[in-house]
């Protein structure tokens, strides 16, 4: 809600004018009425339609202004006639009127070209961009026609005023990274696989991972949805990066790297948030060194994804495209409270991206850790991943409380249930079916719905294919042991219960129907908390409720000046791309901070926070100008009999014609928000 | 679910493949949709928005050039609706487009003055500011911004088809320009192909600009003489004035469905224009009449083949060609396995190709065609490419998946390792599979420097590919194993899915080596050159004892890398005499060259087809009628796989024969247009190793040839091995490219 003078947001009519400020209607959407903190906003224009904070806006100069934003600013433009020609014919028209040169005639040129922009322009951005325009000159039709008749100039016209604004999309907006997704997927359809890759490194370094498995919000989000199917967005991602590796080249960084500032950073932790924060801290020209606990780079995605999800090879590309940048890793080093001290000292800033690395308890009976077969998902997973990745031993230590026959997790002939639900767990059970185990069990409270909607259709699908059994609806009420060995679970068994009043459905213990199922291990996954033991006690940093660091979700800086955190140490155990999305404006405040001491974000940051508030996609709107009913690709996928036993990836990915028929599919839904602030 | 999609355009009932757009299946269906922007050979454009058409029930219009149809929809390409927004969009290409109609070199060939005339735009009801843009001046092409309307055809075919992705679009709204893509200025191949595609003005030739108008002049269709693509062009000649004689102002080809490289669109004017008197053409029959040998180039037609063997008959003279020679000795060991005359594979087959196999060729610079198809097939279908060679190459990174580096000389050591890799699992007779279980692989491998890893690579990146090639180069024609390379190859083509291309050196290498029964050349006395050397020379070259016609300058046919026999024709009249006037004095007797087209011999697949009813053009719907493709002639089957020997090693100084890009031979060499590069050019490494420096004169000594070249550091080359220009000089076509040489330096 926000209070307005006037506004034709998403089709609603608010006209306040001629009120008193005290009687005038609010609106019912978001709108960045307040800039930031020490700036008001005047107006706020956009794809779809105008919102007035004020009676003193300069409506012509503002139509004006917001044209000359897709003439000058959008790098999306200048690919379709309508809108090349277009744009700039709507500029200089409307610059004709608002310096008292215009004719009523150029009031009828503007409607005709904005027409042809709106059902000709090649993307959104040609559409959309008269809209406003076309709604101000309908509701201020005598503003424009004063300036005409009286051949003067419009009432701010030769003042300084700020407009500030940014090219958005739904799925960029949706993305944590605000990755330029159909930038990318552009350089899909043009077959231009190095400017796609260079769209993605903008914001995300991390290419091969995120082509490969990222959740995909964006794709939620995905106005062809409204159409038929949303795009395939994630997979197209992977054709950039493997174009890069597949032909050998250098990396396509998007950006030089700056030179040197002689401002240092360190960076606790080589995972997802770790690499991105050093990636664009370096390409600003700032040495970072990044201070690893393991002895492999890439944090979870490394240790945590198993390689039939993520070859390592491929990762790895990601590692070194950052390390290209000017990057410095020290691995094996445990960064312990003096160092945290050290870097107080010896850096300009420090950023924590250690991740959340303790397994939770499922908090059953007799849940105990000496207990031979309870293995918690993280180190189970570790251990999987070293030998398969790194050909890393299992310690003696590891494998007697394990009871592995080898040095390496060996499950055959063996039984194992998982506690879950989300990615963890689904990359315990298809671990465990590589691994040779003959039974394996994944006990969820929930049902086949929701563990599809927490990880993917694919993920759930092929872990079925591979033979785990899933039991829903069901959660481990107590472990049975012989002499501290794991020999069997009591299962109880849960029903949706709806609530009578309409509230959400309550899940209630059928009594009498738990089991006792006899196993011979139990991973806990259902979640991760952060082991934040190094850090010094007297900082006595803000905690969050998830005992993760406090930050205020838009500059990452903890309570402590100068020490900052990102990706799952911050927000609690989530996705990469958010980590990812964390750590790169971490990297921006940062960047800023350290050489001016103060914390800022740029215009373009925050817009992209007002702009996630006010939500770019619209689940509700009609698409036309597109073919509907076209299907959305499927990639195949390694035979089931033939990947149980091995870690060859799974997916294969897309083939070239249906990459290109998928890039086809996309609307290229870019918009232009504008603000007078 | 079916393959094919019905629907309806404008009421009429069509169907669509897999894969095909609107805009395609209305193009079959000879159903008319106006477009600036649309390409046929590249990905849609898009750009220019013209082709919208309304579909039932759909609100808005949709575009035709990259939406595919769906099932049952109608649609209609015609409304008043339409036709509105047709007329709006061009008069915005036309705001502010200069009014230079009469200077532009287009001179009427234009799109968007066709298409202004077409949707009648007779008033202009929009304005913009103007812009200052200048002209850019990039050697061979020159770019006029102000011109352009950013249709980005060009940037499309230099990238999708050519592989040089060397123009980018320059963003920036009303503002938009092409650019040389990471360069100051353009630094390409300069295969004009962005020249091609301009639909106006912006792109033009150089040379060409200002010279003509296009309405004055005449267009005579060809096939490209400079390598065995084959390419079609069509050459644009015109007088200067009264009573002077015609020449060739430019080439231009139908770009829609075809390319062409630099040399076929600028090396043009190769023509001889030296005419030698009777005296000397009497002086040419008597030295036929006692010669004992007649040596000849394969950059001559089928049918001056044929008149060469009939002398050889008549006459009872040997023909010296090596070049022709060890490819033919090469096609017949093949032919001895595969039981067949030709090789299976096209260009065509190339691109559509997921999977190639490419070794013995520095390929980019050898056969530009195949390159183009390498490219294509790379972008459209993401091909894995394996390009196997002693050298890497640039100009191939974008579209090569797999470089194998192998020491020159192993080249049947590798294609051992290929044919055991590739037939793991195939269903081959016992001798095949006794020779590939006694291979040496260790040997093999550790000579050849071929790794167990990449070759394991190739079975995991070809597992998904379903069209594969296998591409030999002309390195391996001369190679002293070459008769086990060819049935290592024609093996591999027997027992797998992958077809075949073998590609011919010359421009008619291949047609030679099927009309010719060559002897071994050896150093007689009173042989007759014919665009080769002799004691007595009839040449389209310089210092020819009789001059006749270049390839540009007389009709004939030449036979392609696709097996296709294609027509050429007069673009330039030759005012002295040529072949077939002298042989008539020794006996034979058909009235002109091209009588001879009908009587090609059957016995290698030639028909039996008169030359003036040979077709020369591309359909409108882009197929190939021209010329005739060969008839498939089997062969005997007697041929055995031996095993592989000691494979040859090469150490010091080594050089490569292979020519700079757009030069192939001493035809090439004449053109005015094309860049001569004459330097020795080699590595850092291979600096070092022969003890030279950047712009040193050197004697270059290698077999019985000595030369002088000046050596140029080459920072994209790597290795050990230089290259060596031929275009300028005459080697042996006999000895393999890959020489041991002495290098000197000179004062």
């Amino acid at each position: 809600m926000s209070k307005v003078y006037f506004s034709t947001w998403k089709g609603e009519s608010i006209n306040n004018i001629g009120k008193p400020e005290e009687e005038w209607q609010e609106s019912a959407y978001n709108l960045p009425a307040q800039y930031d903190d020490h700036r008001e906003s005047k107006a706020f224009i956009g794809w779809d339609g105008v919102a007035l904070f004020s009676e003193d806006v300069d409506v012509i100069r503002l139509a004006m202004e917001y044209a000359a934003q897709y003439q000058e600013y959008s790098e999306a433009c200048g690919r379709c006639a309508p809108g090349r020609w277009g744009g700039r014919i709507l500029y200089d028209q409307l610059d004709k009127i608002a310096r008292g040169e215009g004719a009523v005639a150029d009031l009828d040129h503007l409607k005709e070209i904005g027409k042809s922009m709106q059902v000709t322009s090649k993307c959104e951005i040609g559409k959309t961009v008269p809209n406003p325009i076309i709604d101000l000159m309908t509701h201020f039709e005598d503003t424009f026609m004063e300036c005409i008749n009286e051949q003067k100039e419009s009432k701010h016209y030769k003042e300084s005023i700020g407009y500030i604004a940014k090219i958005t999309s739904p799925c960029s907006d949706a993305c944590p990274a605000d990755v330029d997704i159909p930038g990318y997927i552009e350089g899909v359809r043009d077959m231009r696989f190095d400017d796609s890759l260079m769209a993605t490194r903008e914001t995300m370094p991390l290419a091969h991972v995120c082509g490969r498995v990222c959740p995909h919000p964006c794709e939620d989000a995905c106005r062809r949805t409204n159409l038929d199917e949303p795009i395939s967005i994630m997979a197209l991602k992977r054709l950039g990066a493997d174009w890069e590796t597949d032909h050998g080249y250098d990396f396509f960084q998007p950006m030089e790297p700056k030179p040197k500032t002689g401002k240092k950073v360190a960076v606790v932790g080589a995972g997802p948030a770790g690499l991105t924060t050093a990636y664009y801290l370096a390409s600003e020209g700032v040495e970072v060194d990044v201070y690893e606990a393991l002895p492999v780079l890439g944090g979870e995605v490394t240790v945590g994804v198993p390689e039939y999800r993520m070859p390592w090879d491929k990762y790895l590309q990601d590692i070194e495209c950052v390390r290209d940048m000017g990057v410095n890793f020290i691995l094996n080093h445990n960064v312990s409270k003096e160092d945290m001290t050290r870097f107080e000292s010896e850096y300009d800033a420090t950023m924590i991206a250690s991740g959340t690395r303790i397994s939770k308890a499922v908090r059953c009976s007799n849940e105990r850790p000496e207990i031979q077969g309870y293995w918690g998902a993280i180190d189970f997973l570790d251990w999987v991943n070293l030998y398969e990745k790194f050909d890393i031993k299992t310690p003696e230590s590891v494998q007697k409380q394990q009871m592995l026959p080898t040095d390496h997790v060996d499950l055959t002939g063996k039984t194992l249930a998982c506690v879950g639900g989300g990615f963890t767990s689904m990359d315990v059970v298809r671990c465990a079916i590589r691994a040779g185990a003959k039974r394996v069990v994944m006990i969820y409270r929930r049902d086949e719905k929701t563990i599809i909607r927490n990880t993917t259709y694919e993920e759930y699908h092929e872990a079925v294919e591979e033979g785990v059994e899933f039991i829903f609806h069901s959660a481990v009420n107590e472990i049975v042991d012989e002499n501290d060995v794991l020999k069997a679970l009591v299962i109880d068994k849960f029903e949706l219960v709806p609530d009578p009043n309409g509230g959400r459905a309550q899940l209630v213990k059928i009594e009498g129907a738990s089991e006792t199922i006899d196993f011979d291990y139990l991973i806990p996954a259902v979640s991760q908390s952060a082991d934040l033991g190094f850090i010094p006690d007297d900082w006595d940093l803000e905690m969050t409720s998830w005992a993760t660091l406090k930050t205020n979700g838009k500059d990452y800086m903890t309570s402590r000046k100068g020490v900052f955190a990102s990706g799952d140490c911050e927000y609690g155990p989530m996705t990469i791309v958010n980590a990812v999305g964390q750590a790169k404006r971490g990297a921006s405040v940062i960047s800023r901070y350290i050489e001016s001491g103060e914390i800022t974000l740029t215009d373009d940051e925050i817009m992209e926070d007002h702009l996630k508030k006010l939500k770019v996609y619209d689940k509700k709107e009609k698409v036309t100008g597109w073919l509907p009913g076209l299907p959305r690709e499927h990639s195949s996928v390694l035979d089931t009999d033939f990947r149980r036993s091995n870690n060859e990836e799974v997916n294969l990915g897309f083939t070239q014609e249906q990459a290109l028929s998928e890039a086809d599919r996309c609307m290229r839904c870019y918009y232009i928000a504008m603000v007078q602030a | 679910m079916s393959k094919i999609i019905n629907f309806k355009i404008d009421g009429q009932t069509v169907e669509a493949q897999k894969g095909e757009t609107i805009l395609q299946v209305a193009r079959k269906n000879d159903i008319y949709i106006p477009t600036m922007c649309y390409i046929e050979k590249t990905s849609a454009c898009a750009s220019c928005r013209m082709c919208v058409v309304e579909a039932e029930g759909v609100d808005g219009f949709v575009l035709s050039c990259n939406t595919p149809p769906t099932e049952g929809i109608e649609i209609t390409t015609n409304t008043v609706a339409l036709e509105e927004e047709r007329v709006n969009i061009m008069k915005l290409y036309d705001v502010n487009h200069p009014l230079e109609c009469g200077v532009c070199d287009k001179s009427g060939e234009c799109d968007l003055q066709n298409k202004t005339l077409e949707f009648n735009v007779g008033q202009q009801n929009f304005s913009a500011k103007d812009q200052q843009r200048k002209i850019e001046h990039w050697g061979l092409i020159n770019y006029d911004p102000s011109l352009c309307i950013m249709c980005e055809k060009c940037t499309h075919v230099c990238n999708e088809v050519i592989g040089d992705d060397a123009i980018d679009v320059k963003f920036g709204g009303y503002g938009s320009t092409i650019i040389p893509k990471n360069a100051e200025t353009l630094d390409c191949t300069f295969c004009g192909e962005c020249i091609a595609v301009c639909p106006v003005g912006a792109l033009v030739s150089s040379d060409f600009q200002y010279s003509a108008n296009a309405w004055e002049l005449s267009r005579i269709p060809s096939t490209c003489a400079h390598c065995s693509a084959g390419c079609s062009l069509e050459y644009e000649t015109r007088h200067h004035g009264i009573n002077t004689e015609s020449t060739i102002h430019r080439v231009k080809n139908n770009f829609e469905f075809t390319s062409l490289c630099g040399a076929g669109r600028f090396g043009f004017d190769f023509q001889n224009k030296s005419v030698s008197d009777n005296a000397a053409f009497d002086k040419a029959v008597e030295a036929l009449k006692n010669a004992n040998a007649i040596r000849f180039s394969s950059i001559i037609t089928n049918e001056e083949a044929q008149i060469l063997q009939l002398l050889k008959e008549k006459l009872d003279v040997k023909l010296f060609n090596e070049d022709a020679r060890k490819f033919s000795e090469f096609m017949k060991a093949y032919s001895s396995v595969s039981g067949k005359k030709h090789h299976s594979g096209s260009l065509d087959a190339i691109k559509q190709a997921d999977g190639i196999i490419i070794i013995g060729s520095r390929i980019a610079t050898d056969n530009p065609g195949v390159r183009y198809a390498m490219t294509t097939a790379s972008r459209h279908n993401g091909a894995k490419i394996v390009y196997a060679h002693p050298i890497e190459d640039v100009l191939m990174q974008n579209t090569v998946t797999q470089f194998m580096k192998y020491e020159a000389g192993s080249e049947e050591g590798v294609l051992a390792l290929l044919a055991n890799t590739l037939l793991k699992n195939a269903d081959v007779d016992e001798a095949t599979r006794a020779f590939l279980d006694d291979l040496d692989l260790g040997y093999i491998e550790a000579e050849s420097n071929v790794g167990e890893d990449e070759l394991l690579n190739i079975t995991k990146t070809f597992a998904r590919t379903q069209n594969r090639v296998l591409i030999i180069g002309s390195d391996v024609f001369a190679h002293e194993s070459a008769q086990n390379i060819a049935k290592l190859a024609a093996t591999i083509e027997k027992y797998t899915d992958f077809s075949l291309v073998i590609i011919p050196q010359e421009v008619n290498t291949l047609g030679v080596s099927l009309i010719c029964d060559l002897d071994i050349d050896e150093n007689i006395s009173n042989v007759v050159g014919y665009n080769a050397d002799g004691d007595f020379i009839i040449s389209a070259l310089e210092d020819a004892n009789l001059s006749v016609g270049a390839l540009n300058q007389q009709e004939g046919t030449v036979v392609s890398i696709d097996n296709r026999l294609l027509p050429l024709n007069v673009a330039v009249e030759f005012k002295g005499t040529n072949l077939n006037e002298i042989v008539k004095r020794v006996g034979l007797e058909k009235e002109n060259t091209v009588d001879y087209t009908e009587v090609l011999p059957s016995s290698s697949g030639f028909q039996a087809v008169n030359f003036d009813s040979l077709e020369n053009f591309l359909d409108k719907y882009g197929n190939d009628t021209r010329g005739y493709i060969l008839d498939e002639v089997e062969t005997l089957v007697d041929g055995t796989l031996t095993a592989v020997a000691d494979l040859a090693e090469f150490n010091g100084t080594v050089i490569y024969h292979s020519n700079p890009v757009l030069q192939f031979n001493s035809f090439t060499n004449t053109t005015k247009q094309l860049e001569r590069d004459t330097t020795l050019r080699g590595s850092a490494q291979f600096s070092a190793a022969a003890k030279i420096v950047d712009g040193e004169k050197i004697e270059i000594s290698f077999g019985t040839s000595t030369i002088t070249r000046v050596f140029k550091l080459d920072p994209e080359l790597k290795g050990t091995v230089a290259l060596n220009p031929t275009f300028d000089i005459n080697v042996a076509a006999n000895e393999y490219k890959f020489l041991k040489s002495k290098i000197v330096r000179t004062i």
